[in-house]
């Protein structure tokens, strides 16, 4: 997946079939953050306390208004116009920064599920046939977001 | 991942607009009074902890978007999570505090807002 074309707001890329498949695949794990691994602080004060039930309140919020996003997404795929055996996927710059935070909830979110692995903590990844998945989409997550991030960068 | 070139960067922490509530009674009332205070001054640090998940280069988009931050100082901050194990971004209000460790979070970065001891 590459940029190709920006035109203002609107982002032009060109992402294979293979791809299109991989980012549709690992898209369809989202959410995979729990709500409450989000602290808003690491003290238990009273106000924290408060504090905590806004964070979760708001974060479930933005978690369903994402996964609606996203399964429009899914289903409508005119955003995607095929050429040549590959796609040209035109994103809007709210959507790109959208589909970012999408991307991390599922890389952050495989990692958690991996165990929260560290290799300069001397905690490296330990992959068995249940896990596997998660960590190509941590993988894969990272990719597509250099990606966009690169996008971002390029166009100032 | 790309060297990323470090200049000097001015910090600032912008104030808010202080506010008093009446007096109604002494003593229980006083001390509510000061909780409330408390909540509206510039008391609280909004921290960034490291973690090895988050990509150096999503985290300085981040802090540009959330904060509008030039790039410089955006990475500045990213590079202090990263070597130190955690940046103070900025020190707010406790309802402005709220807001951008709620912000930082919708992103899935490990942010925090702390009372400035």
């Amino acid at each position: 997946m590459k940029l190709i074309q920006q035109n203002g707001e609107s982002y032009h890329f060109h992402i294979s079939k293979r791809e299109k498949g991989l980012l549709f695949e690992v898209l369809k794990l989202y959410p995979l953050i729990p709500i409450a691994h989000h602290r808003v602080s690491r003290t238990t004060a009273a106000p924290a306390m408060e504090s905590q039930k806004l964070l979760e309140g708001a974060l479930a919020d933005s978690t369903q208004e994402n996964k609606r996003q996203l399964l429009a997404m899914l289903k409508r795929e005119t955003r995607l116009q095929e050429s040549d055996g590959a796609h040209r996927l035109t994103l809007s710059a709210p959507q790109m920064e959208w589909l970012l935070q999408v991307l991390n909830d599922i890389r952050v979110g495989s990692w958690l599920i991996l165990g929260e692995p560290d290799e300069k903590k001397g905690k490296p990844i330990e992959l068995n046939d249940e896990n596997a998945r998660y960590y190509a989409a941590m993988e894969f997550c990272g990719l597509f977001q250099m990606t966009l991030l690169d996008a971002f960068q390029q166009s100032g | 991942m790309t060297e990323i070139e470090i200049r000097p960067v001015l910090e600032y922490f912008p104030g808010m607009a202080e506010t008093v509530e009446p007096v109604v009674r002494p003593d229980i009332e006083k001390e509510k009074q000061t909780d409330a205070q408390n909540e509206l001054e510039p008391g609280y640090l909004v921290i960034c902890w490291d973690d090895p998940v988050n990509l150096m280069d999503y985290v300085t988009h981040v802090f540009r978007v959330v904060f509008g931050w030039p790039k410089p100082k955006a990475e500045f901050h990213m590079l202090q999570v990263h070597n130190q194990g955690k940046s103070v971004l900025t020190r707010e209000s406790m309802e402005r505090a709220e807001h951008y460790v709620h912000q930082l979070q919708s992103y899935s970065l490990h942010a925090t807002m702390e009372r400035d001891a």
